[in-house]
């Protein structure tokens, strides 16, 4: 319905170095949002899902990494993807609505119709034409992803409720103690330009309370709004909240998968969950062998086309294997991501883990976790340059970069 | 010349091997352990051997008619109604110990693995023309065990103190002894201790003497020490007969295989480790400081560091099992799973992973 003339601009908050430090020992050599996921940087899964957008005209990366961390990703991906995508950096914090409010003259350059905003750290199927479809058929500012969880998980998110027929959003909170809701915020939004009115709205109100300076004891006491500068904006607590059932915000649910990724054992489940809809969306990107010729894989598995594994090797289900790693003979690979320069030799076996760039694995050795993705020692996670020496076994653990374990 | 091997009981420490198999049946560098000691026996001429049992002597039987024809030695069962201890069997097997040469008879605790000096021991008993002679072996942690005060000179033995606070010594009871038949009058026919009681009132009456001995001793009736065992059992085999030990490029250390065992290509065996008849070991496996028993399959790239494989069992691919892992017999291990010190009951599927040292039933 909209017409050639209605362009879309997308923006991706990627966050920062202080950001995300439940992401260490992983976040220590690389921004989080290039780590690699079912092979390719977490970044470039909603990159590739906003390329589905009709009229896409632009993607910004926002966030307050330093310029150069990013550069050769954006100009390889515009190349590869051929839309322009391009990082902003904030030079400082601006809260996850004031970040977006921060760049609006450059997002409105376009004169978009329509703003998405995804979070970086969201494993999810993104939806956007269609949630874009449901958006227009609503009418309002804004439309938000959501998806409906078991009611003891709920309360570790923004939990919303809406009018089950007319899909606006009634209500919002952000982590309530008591249980108000289990549909929640999946951190992805579709607005129109009045966005931009909304949070200049709040900032303007912050500025005029700090003016009265009419404070009474109790207010002392409210540190929360006392210590906010006026350009920082919530996006959730300050904008969707007050404007919950005012006609102007709606919902849009997913029934696919969702998921965080905060922690390095998520990025193991995140990347089982893209390597899966890979099999959909993009079968040639997975491997197959049956151990004669080719190693033999099971289930979902991604090898770079750089990294070399031997036909006695057997890989999978979820393993993801990136550039110039060399995987020996008799190696078994289970649920692991196994990053750049890696070499694991021969009949060592590697369950439930991440191996980081350039460590070597010896042979007959195990490095496995017991797999539970939320647990702190779920998974093992090896950082960069570690050597298991031969027969070594590691269960459990978090190794940091350049250590020899023996 | 005669010979009694305390055998006793049920081998608990030993489980979960001894829950299929007699204790000295049990195969230790792939010959039952009573085989080993009763092989000695008859190497230095002893006629007949008495084995003080304290339950199921049937299971025995069978085997042991088996080596009393090939070896031609006379090996009878001494069963023990109820348990009498380390020194009560000798006066239940009073008739068969004395003969009429009123020659000094050998007495052995079967657990003990060393080199059987039993020719020194003769020459040694016939020197000091006292009434017994006992074995002792130094150790770097005496007051784990019974010591065994003794002059250095002739070795005449003073007392023994239990587990001392304070070191009295460094010398241990070995468990093989060569007693005269004068021994069995001060035994009663009821529970006794030999080291307690018995060598006591030796001592007293200054006709006890301890040989040192020099070579390596070993009480294999637990795990621990069985593979520690081994590796001293098998440093003695290379400096007497090497030709026994494997060679080959894909072997370290002191290895035995049986003959009829199988290895495939790209493994590495050793150190320290014994291989059993029939077994058959498939590609790129490690395997070291451990014992595989008869007719055990380890799956291809699977590893063993340390642990002992009951009979028939399959050890799964990629699998690994470490610190003193136990497998009874006919126990099946998954592929890729991993035990760290399980101990697993016969007969048993093994399909998740042991973390941390536990029994499996």
């Amino acid at each position: 319905m909209g017409s050639s003339d209605e362009r879309v601009v997308a923006v991706i908050m990627v966050g920062g170095p202080t950001k995300g430090t439940r992401f260490r020992p992983l976040s220590l050599n690389i921004p989080k949002p290039l780590f690699p996921l079912a092979g390719q940087p977490m970044v470039h899964h909603p990159i590739s899902a906003c390329k589905r957008i009709p009229n896409l005209a632009q993607i910004y990366l926002i966030g307050f990494y330093e310029e150069r961390e990013f550069a050769l990703y954006v100009s390889s991906i515009s190349n590869e993807l051929k839309v322009p995508v391009r990082y902003l950096r904030e030079d400082k914090p601006h809260g996850s609505a004031g970040g977006l409010y921060n760049f609006r003259d450059l997002i409105m350059e376009d004169n978009p119709s329509h703003i998405f905003l995804l979070n970086c750290d969201v494993c999810c199927s993104f939806p956007l034409p269609e949630m874009l479809v449901a958006h227009r058929r609503y009418g309002g500012i804004g439309t938000i992803l959501v998806i409906k969880v078991s009611p003891e998980s709920a309360n570790e998110f923004g939990e919303l409720v809406a009018d089950p027929s007319t899909n606006e959003l009634l209500h919002y909170t952000e982590k309530p103690e008591t249980f108000v809701s289990d549909r929640i915020n999946c951190g992805v939004y579709v607005f129109t330009p009045d966005i931009f009115t909304a949070i200049q709205g709040v900032s303007s109100q912050r500025k005029e309370r700090a003016n009265l300076r009419r404070m009474s004891s109790f207010e002392a006491l409210q540190s929360a709004t006392r210590s906010l500068p006026t350009d920082f904006v919530r996006l959730d607590q300050d904008i969707l909240s007050p404007l919950a059932g005012k006609k102007q915000l709606y919902t849009y649910e997913t029934m696919d998968f969702w998921e965080q990724i905060k922690t390095p054992g998520m990025s193991l489940k995140c990347s089982a969950l893209y390597l899966a809809q890979f099999r959909f969306t993009s079968p040639h990107l997975l491997a197959t062998g049956d151990g004669a010729k080719t190693a033999a894989i099971i289930g979902d598995v991604f090898v770079h086309p750089s990294a070399k594994v031997h036909p006695t090797a057997k890989i999978g289900p979820n393993v993801s294997i990136s550039a110039n790693a060399r995987i020996g003979p008799g190696v078994r690979l289970i649920s692991c991501i196994v990053l750049d320069d890696v070499e694991v030799k021969e009949n060592a076996v590697v369950i439930h883990a991440i191996v980081g760039w350039k460590s070597s694995i010896g042979r007959w050795s195990r490095v496995q976790g017991e797999g539970d993705y939320n647990a702190k020692l779920g998974i093992t996670i090896l950082g960069e340059a570690v050597t298991v020496e031969d027969e070594v076994v590691v269960v459990n653990s978090i190794v940091l970069p350049n250590k020899t374990l023996n | 010349m005669k010979a009694l091997i305390l055998v006793g009981g049920f081998g608990t420490r030993l489980r979960p091997l001894t829950l299929s198999v007699p204790k000295p049946l049990v195969e230790f560098a792939n010959k039952p352990m009573i085989l080993h000691q009763i092989e000695a026996l008859k190497a230095i001429g002893v006629t007949e051997v008495v084995l003080a049992i304290n339950y199921q002597p049937e299971i025995m039987l069978n085997f042991l008619k088996e080596f009393e024809r090939k070896l031609n030695i006379k090996i009878t069962c001494s069963r023990e109604t109820e348990p009498l201890g380390t020194a009560g069997p000798l006066a239940l097997a009073r008739e068969i110990l004395i003969d009429d040469c009123g020659e000094p008879f050998f007495v052995l605790n079967s657990d003990v693995i060393c080199d059987y000096p039993f020719e020194e021991m003769i020459r040694f008993h016939k020197s000091h023309g006292g009434e017994a002679s006992l074995t002792v072996t130094k150790v770097d942690e005496p007051s784990k065990y019974g010591v065994v005060v003794m002059e250095e000179t002739t070795g005449k033995v003073e007392k023994f103190v239990e587990k001392p606070k304070l070191f009295v010594g460094n010398k241990i009871n070995a468990g093989v002894y060569l007693l005269n038949p004068s021994v069995l009058d001060r035994i009663e026919l009821r529970p006794t201790s030999i080291e307690k009681e018995i060598f006591p009132s030796i001592a007293a009456e200054e006709k006890l003497y301890a040989m040192v001995l020099h070579g390596f001793w070993m009480d294999i009736g637990q795990p621990k020490d069985y593979i520690t065992g081994l590796r001293f059992y098998l440093d003695s085999l290379r400096k007497k007969c090497s030709s026994k030990l494997a060679v080959g490029s894909n072997v370290i250390g002191n290895v035995l295989v049986d003959e009829s065992a199988v290895i495939g290509d790209g493994c590495l065996i050793g150190p320290d480790v014994a291989i059993g008849p029939g077994c058959v070991i498939e590609a790129g496996v490690r395997l070291s400081r451990c014992t595989v028993m008869r007719g055990v399959r380890v799956k291809k790239h699977a590893c063993i560091s340390s642990g002992i494989v009951g009979w028939h069992s399959t050890v799964g691919r990629w699998a690994r099992l470490e610190n003193m892992t136990i497998l009874g017999e006919d126990v099946h291990l998954c592929d890729e799973v991993y035990s760290n010190g399980g101990i697993v009951l016969p007969h048993k599927e093994i399909k998740s992973n042991i973390l941390k040292p536990e029994i499996v039933m």
